[in-house]
């Protein structure tokens, strides 16, 4: 690929050869191995300004110190190198670095938001009690009325009480619940504000798979207030979503609030059929749920939509997937839940910035087009074998792509300028690559560590502490005889043995289970009902384009959703 | 027949050179006086006494113990040193040294040492003399370029950065400087903190002694791709580590 064809180079030129607030960037190329350092601390950066400023003034209005750049490293600010944007992979969206934190980045802190706050709740088993235990009969007019009367209770309206408490439905206002089904006669019937048409929402082939899987069972699709989520946690989620189901069922059909038929009712309506987004971790992690160490890489990337509106580009899903996968697992779950602070942040964009992992991926498409007669794309029958050998190619050529990339490319090397940031793109890159080619996460995983060993040769280091933890093993888990180590790479998650450590890796793992899937072709990577409740874009957070809402977020273009601006005073 | 370790395959002269760190087996290029080295070390003003963690292994008693009357306590565990520390960072522009060579190196070569290898720096934690030994070892000869290898105890991405235009690894802290003598000086410690007198660490390598000298493979010198043999050996490695997990036999 020539130096004008890098997918990077447009990006890493604005970043380092174009001046940026007052950092003096102008000039040189990207390939230039010396480079100017002026050591103008955080004056040269405008988000910098803004920040030292609001620092300033709280100072000073709560008479108790806070920001201060100066206190960074005993009076040597940040900023002794140029600070520089980055791009957001994938979108021309120029941002500051400090805008991806989450909690400078509202779109980020909603893409979570609306995965915690969802629940999946079948509505057979409730239907089945109603009609054989109470003898009611439930019909699509029924059914219509009971989601009429959910809608109103979930965000936190009465149903059933007299003189009670409500929620302002301004201040839950992407609270709701749609159904879907694979009964097409059935979903002809549903009112269509409440019905997810995975006709509408998937391409053909797609919907005919997810409608195989789901048959005519019938799931609501359940997203409990933002606000709500935010002051408890991800496993109040399916708690809400029981109470107001119960007392939507017992509205909606006219039953006694307290006959023991009703307890049956409740059982099957409430928690039969429950899918949580993410499962309860061990007392060692202590956390319900619905929270991010608990949800699965092939949860993710059913979670992730980009597959239903970019099917032949498997790369492309797959790279949003390590842009959501990155931003929750870590700087979300690592960088907060189980650690603290701003250094994972730093870390996990690497992998969704200026197009370094795309770049890399698309020549690996390339090659893989080249060599296995077309098995980068979509398909089933072009896929190659999955094989040592084939893992050994393949995630050999795409790792020393890459590493030749940062030794070509001072500027690509300069922008990931931790290994951990490195190690995670270019065995992202090898990981997925493998995958697509092959239609298997545990190939795609296989070619993940056969990159770590080689990126650790190749430059005599390699990320935090070698990554000795989990990747110098990890080739040996891949494909374990003892069950819980090898397992499927869909059915691994933050807390499987050994990844629950460094940063970079979990959106990574997420990335594989996807791309294995979106080389298929498959309209899902583990779970059908995860996918259809994420197609749906009355969600504040459009997830069939993460990166893109990052970038919003950064720019501030992005309305979150759980916003308290009406019971406190304007500003 | 003794056995004659191999250390390392590999048939380019990065792959040589990794051989000789590993095995010690480096040149000696410049001294480092100790006085100088305490000082850059920053973990005690020079001349004063090793401070202790516990009196001196002789004066404690020890109980009957066959570990140890086999294994014979280094120097610093003798005399009760704490443990400190030396913190290396090695420019991916042609360092002589990388992080996991200089932990083999010290692995090897040294005993009751602790490496920690990262990407950007590598720290051996050791009884404080033993520790020192270390650092001067691998100071004076060539496992370290003054321009290009630096003691760093914090900030340590210069390492990946672009050089300076002098051709110095870029240091947020400054720790080190090419003066007009064309000498690098260190005039803070590891950890930044100024120092009473400038510290000589020498002459910079030149960019074609480097190269010469360099354990990182880059693909304007040594292209990793071009030795078969390192990428041959990491695919058995591979291969075994795979097919252990699957069947351990």
């Amino acid at each position: 690929m020539a130096a004008d064809k890098k997918m990077f180079a447009k990006h890493l030129e604005i970043k380092f050869t174009k001046e940026h607030g007052a950092n003096k960037m102008e000039g040189g190329k990207i390939t230039d191995m010396v480079g100017k350092y002026y050591r103008l601390g955080v004056e040269q950066n405008p988000r910098k300004l803004e920040m030292k400023k609001a620092g300033q003034e709280l100072a000073k209005k709560r008479g108790l110190v806070g920001y201060n750049p100066m206190m960074h490293c005993g009076g040597i600010p940040l900023g002794q190198r140029a600070l520089t944007p980055s791009f957001i992979s994938g979108t021309d969206m120029m941002v500051e670095i400090d805008d991806l934190h989450y909690v400078n980045n509202a779109a980020m802190q909603q893409m979570w938001d609306d995965i915690r706050r969802t629940v999946i709740v079948g509505i057979d088993l409730a239907h089945e009690t109603l009609e054989k235990r109470l003898g009611i009969e439930v019909t699509p007019e029924t059914i219509n009325f009971y989601l009429e009367t959910l809608n109103h209770a979930l965000p936190g309206g009465a149903v059933v009480q007299e003189h009670m408490v409500e929620t302002h439905p301004a201040l839950v206002d992407d609270c709701y619940c749609k159904i879907f089904t694979g009964d097409d006669e059935l979903a002809d019937e549903i009112d269509k504000q409440f019905l997810i048409d995975i006709n509408k929402e998937f391409p053909a082939e797609q919907a005919e798979q997810l409608k195989a899987a789901i048959g005519k069972t019938t799931w609501q699709a359940a997203h409990i207030p933002t606000v709500v989520s935010r002051v408890t946690d991800g496993a109040q989620t399916s708690r809400w979503m029981a109470m107001q189901v119960g007392m939507s069922f017992i509205s909606a059909y006219s039953m006694c609030a307290g006959e023991a038929a009703v307890a049956d009712l409740s059982y099957a309506a409430k928690h039969a059929g429950v899918i949580s987004m993410g499962e309860m971790l061990p007392a060692r992690r202590a956390r319900g749920p619905n929270e991010p160490g608990g949800i699965s890489f092939g949860h993710l990337a059913d979670i992730v939509q980009t597959s239903r509106i970019d099917p032949e580009d498997p790369a492309h899903v797959a790279l949003e997937v390590v842009g959501a996968g990155c931003m929750l697992y870590d700087q979300i779950w690592l960088g907060s839940y189980m650690s603290g602070g701003v250094g994972f942040t730093q870390y996990a964009t690497a992998a969704y910035t200026n197009n370094i992992l795309d770049d890399n991926l698309y020549y690996d498409v390339d090659y893989i087009n080249d060599k296995y007669n077309g098995a980068a794309k979509k398909g089933t029958d072009n896929k190659v074998k999955a094989t040592l050998q084939v893992v050994k190619d393949i995630a050999t050529e795409s790792t020393l792509y890459g590493l030749e990339n940062y030794e070509k490319y001072p500027t690509a090397l300069e922008d990931h300028f931790g290994g951990s940031q490195r190690a995670t793109v270019l065995s992202a890159a090898a990981g997925a690559a493998t995958a697509i080619a092959t239609g298997n996460g545990n190939a795609g995983l296989s070619g993940w560590y056969l990159c770590m060993y080689l990126h650790k040769e190749a430059h005599g280091r390699l990320g935090f502490f070698g990554f000795d933890l989990q990747d110098q093993c990890g080739a040996t888990n891949v494909l374990s005889y003892q069950s819980d180590e090898g397992l499927p790479v869909e059915l691994r998650g933050p807390n499987y043995p050994n990844y629950a450590m460094n940063v970079g890796h979990q959106g990574g793992y997420a990335a594989i289970a996807s791309a294995a899937h979106a080389g298929r072709g498959d309209a899902y990577a583990v779970n059908p009902l995860i996918k259809v409740c994420f197609a749906d874009s009355l969600l504040p957070f459009d997830f069939t384009a993460p990166r893109k809402e990052f970038g919003r977020g950064a720019l501030r273009e992005f309305m979150p959703a759980g916003e308290r601006s009406l019971i406190i005073p304007a500003k | 027949m003794a056995y004659k370790p191999q250390y390392y395959p590999g048939a380019t002269s990065v792959a040589a050179n990794r051989r000789k760190h590993m095995s010690g087996d480096v040149e000696k290029l410049r001294e480092i006086s100790d006085d100088d080295l305490v000082m850059i070390l920053g973990h005690r003003p020079p001349g004063s006494d090793y401070r202790s963690t516990h009196p001196p292994l002789a004066e404690m008693g020890e109980p009957e113990c066959s570990i140890r009357q086999t294994v014979e306590p280094t120097p610093g565990a003798k005399a009760g040193d704490r443990v400190r520390y030396v913190q290396f960072v090695d420019s991916m522009y042609n360092g002589t040294s990388v992080p996991y060579f200089r932990s083999y190196n010290a692995a090897i070569k040294f005993r009751g040492v602790d490496p920690g290898t990262l990407s950007g720096r590598q720290v051996v934690e050791a009884r404080e003399r033993d520790m020192e030994e270390v650092a001067k070892f691998q100071i004076e000869t060539e496992m370290f370029d003054p321009a290009l290898s630096s003691l760093r105890g914090a900030t340590v991405h210069g390492h990946s950065l672009r050089l300076q235009e002098d051709g110095v690894m870029f240091d947020m802290l400054d720790r080190a400087r090419l003066e007009s003598d064309g000498i690098v000086k260190m005039h803070k410690d590891q950890v930044g903190r100024p120092i009473d007198k400038k510290v000589e660490l020498g002459k910079p390598m030149s960019p074609k002694e480097a190269a010469k000298r360099t354990t990182i493979y880059r693909v304007d010198n040594v292209a990793y791709r071009s030795d078969k043999e390192v990428l041959e050996w990491v695919h058995r490695v591979f291969d075994q580590r795979t097919k252990y997990g699957f069947k351990p036999e």
